[in-house]
């Protein structure tokens, strides 16, 4: 049994280890406050740029990074200088990224951050704020959190509202299917907030059309396998009742298409969201009837772009109006006339945002309810 | 290991015996289930319905037929994830790049796929063998290391794979099932030749029943663990083509879910997860119960957020019909 008992010692080792570095960081973070409180630093002359995320895997974020190094190329420096910040879906390991991060660049940092769920933005602002660093975040935050409560170092907040644009695009969806028979829906992960705004959009929708029915609304929990599944189960429970197909983002609306083509079906009408160059050639072949692009490209360029302007004093944003500290993204429909015109100009050629132009294509204040 | 002595007195208790409780119980799940649903809603007592059940087991069929030859060793693979997104990704590349159809020499990519699968497979036993790593974690990493990969060879993007010659694996159907069915039948049969008519096969069991034993009786147990983890690949590698084959797509994201869905289905079906018991025939089953449960919630009604509920309390009803606890002296 000696390899147990050599195991237990060196697991006691590695435990002291730790409990020594982590006082040692802990300590290290104290006597940084303690310099750094109350701080508040005019301008950060070269401030590290990061931007603080779920991960790549997911296409939606791919594009929001690409978007963040672009910008890190239009100040003159390269893809490799922006700071990835990876969280995986666990706002303790935001949370303690930024902490870590602050830790080592001294508070000179331009922090772009989707803090993983709402409650998590106030420690991760409040940390910021404390070393002196800047801030802008994206998609979550509670309610009670605003940039103009911080000063300068809470730059902004943007998020996006989704109710309306997919009540527009469910309208195209009833219209599309004579304004009379059955439809289903399928979702994003049921806690996720553009889910229920997506599903929201349509319901109020439904109300101008009494003689259609939501048959079904399920989770696909944004995968294409999960809605090719539950699709392929609609089909079994309603046949031929189902006249249309409204999908939560476009990643649902491939699953969904694939299980209508398994059973030969290729004129089913469907409406998707997200605006993915696959979804918008989709759109252009009038496969889908209509998808809304976020342009979240764009995003992620301009929340690190507001995040290093701000620190490095290029403007003030305590100045600024509270529209420009909170605001929502913009949204561009998508419908089989324009596909093409707008596959040329956003996808195939993603054009060269001028970084600076902060709130040009932002799509007005956010409204709480 | 975990087993100690069996009590032979009890388990020759007649013709209802624990043993044949034990052996058809899975099935016997998976009947009632087929009855509840069928029950709950006629339609799903459909040859149409039965065939979009099996659409959407196939691919994790191959991986949970793969992943049951290791844990018949007592090991276990949960590089899944990783090797079906590479290989997915990589046959795709191969498959454009080589002409795009079927009718080219684009075919190529098929047979180039599973060696890709059998690569990753052999490196993931070698680092769990040579390195003497267990095989939960040289695994897992392993499969890290593929999602990563994957990422890195697409930077997040979609293939799509419109040859419709390869999407006939979908689209064209022989007696009501398409052809992807069958090709997954047959890889199901030379899973259960592999199984009971190699040497190979044979071994799988010997290194699961007693690792000790079959290393004393002379068996090289580290090449047997390589090739098993090599097989296991090759497996993972047709799940990964046929979940292309379902979709038309091969992106990072194809790995994703069928670690939890295959042991889940292989434990389900009644494979004890210390190894020497259960084999690919309780491995379709598994699956089956998983997809049945899957499509008749939907089918007849049931909010999906209870889903995953379910599953977990029949993998937990699994172990316990499937196993005999009494036998067992320590569980860890």
């Amino acid at each position: 049994m000696s390899f147990i008992k050599e195991y237990i010692e060196k697991e006691t080792i590695n435990r002291r280890n730790l409990l020594i570095a982590s006082a040692y960081g802990l300590g290290g973070v104290a006597a940084t406050g303690l310099l750094g409180t109350g701080m508040a630093r005019a301008a950060i002359a070269d401030p590290t740029v990061a931007w603080s995320y779920r991960n790549r895997t997911n296409p939606y974020w791919n594009e929001i990074v690409s978007g963040g190094e672009a910008f890190m190329e239009g100040i003159g420096k390269s893809k490799g200088e922006l700071v990835h910040l990876i969280n995986e879906g666990s706002s303790e390991k935001s949370l303690a990224d930024v902490k870590a991060t602050l830790a080592r660049t001294n508070g000179e940092l331009a922090l772009a951050i989707d803090t993983n769920d709402a409650p998590n933005a106030r420690p991760v602002v409040e940390a910021c704020v404390d070393a002196g660093a800047f801030v802008s975040t994206l998609w979550n935050k509670t309610d009670d959190l605003h940039p103009w409560d911080f000063g300068d170092n809470y730059v902004s907040h943007m998020s996006w509202s989704d109710e309306g644009p997919a009540e527009q695009t469910a309208r195209i969806l009833l219209d599309a299917i004579g304004g009379t028979g059955g439809i289903v829906h399928l979702g994003g992960i049921a806690s996720n907030n553009p889910a229920i705004e997506r599903l929201n959009g349509l319901k109020n929708a439904l109300k101008d059309y009494p003689d259609v029915e939501l048959l079904a609304a399920e989770p696909a929990d944004w995968d294409t396998q999960k809605a090719n599944q539950v699709m392929s189960a609609f089909l079994t429970r309603f046949g031929d009742e189902i006249k249309g197909v409204h999908c939560a983002n476009d990643t649902i609306a491939y699953g969904v298409l694939e299980a209508l083509r398994a059973e030969g079906i290729d004129d089913m009408p469907m409406v998707s969201y997200d605006g993915n160059p696959q979804a918008v050639q989709l759109v252009a072949e009038r496969k889908i009837l209509a998808t809304v692009f976020t342009n979240p490209h764009w995003g992620g360029g301009i929340t690190a772009s507001l995040a290093y302007h701000a620190a490095t004093g290029h403007f003030k944003p305590s100045e600024e109006p509270k529209e420009h500290r909170e605001f929502n993204g913009p949204t561009i429909f998508v419908t089989p006339e324009d596909a093409v015109a707008f596959k040329a100009s956003y996808l195939d050629d993603v054009p060269t945002y001028d970084w600076t132009d902060f709130w040009g294509p932002s799509n007005g204040p956010i409204v709480y309810k | 290991m975990a087993i100690a002595g069996t009590s032979d007195a009890r388990r020759s208790l007649g013709f209802l015996s624990r043993d044949t409780l034990v052996k058809w119980a899975p099935l016997l799940v998976l009947l009632v289930l087929i009855a509840f649903f069928a029950v709950m809603e006629p339609r799903f007592l459909s040859i149409r319905n039965f065939a979009r059940i099996l659409i959407a087991a196939t691919p994790a069929l191959m991986i949970a037929v793969g992943v049951t030859f290791i844990i018949i060793m007592g090991s276990i693979d949960l590089s899944m994830e990783g090797t079906v997104s590479v290989c997915a990704v990589i046959f795709a590349f191969c498959f454009i790049w080589l002409g795009g159809t079927l009718a080219s020499w684009a075919w190529l990519a098929l047979p180039f796929a599973l060696l890709v699968g059998a690569v990753l497979g052999f490196v993931n036993g070698l680092i769990h063998v040579k390195l003497k790593i267990p095989s939960f974690m040289a695994s897992l990493a392993m499969g890290f290391v593929g999602t990563g990969l994957a990422m890195v060879m697409t930077g997040g993007d979609r293939i799509r794979i419109e040859d419709e010659a390869f999407r006939a694996l979908l689209t064209v159907r022989w007696f009501n099932f398409p052809i992807m069915v069958y090709v997954a039948g047959l890889f199901l049969l030379i899973a259960w030749f592999i199984q009971t008519r190699t040497t190979l096969g044979r071994n799988f069991y010997a290194v699961g029943g007693g690792e000790a034993l079959a290393h004393g009786s002379g068996l090289n147990v580290d090449r047997v663990r390589i090739m098993g983890f090599t097989l296991a690949g090759v497996f993972f590698a047709v799940g990964a083509l046929l979940a292309v084959g379902r979709i038309g797509i091969a992106e990072t994201a194809t790995g994703n879910n069928f670690m939890f869905l295959s042991i889940t289905a292989v434990v389900v079906g009644g494979t004890a997860l210390w190894g020497g018991i259960g084999g690919v025939w309780n491995t379709l089953v598994g699956v089956l119960i998983v997809f049945v449960i899957g499509n008749g919630m939907v089918v007849i009604g049931l909010p999906g957020y209870i889903q995953d509920g379910v599953l977990g309390l029949l993998v937990i009803l699994a172990v316990i019909l499937s196993t005999d606890r009494k036998s067992i002296s320590f569980v860890k």
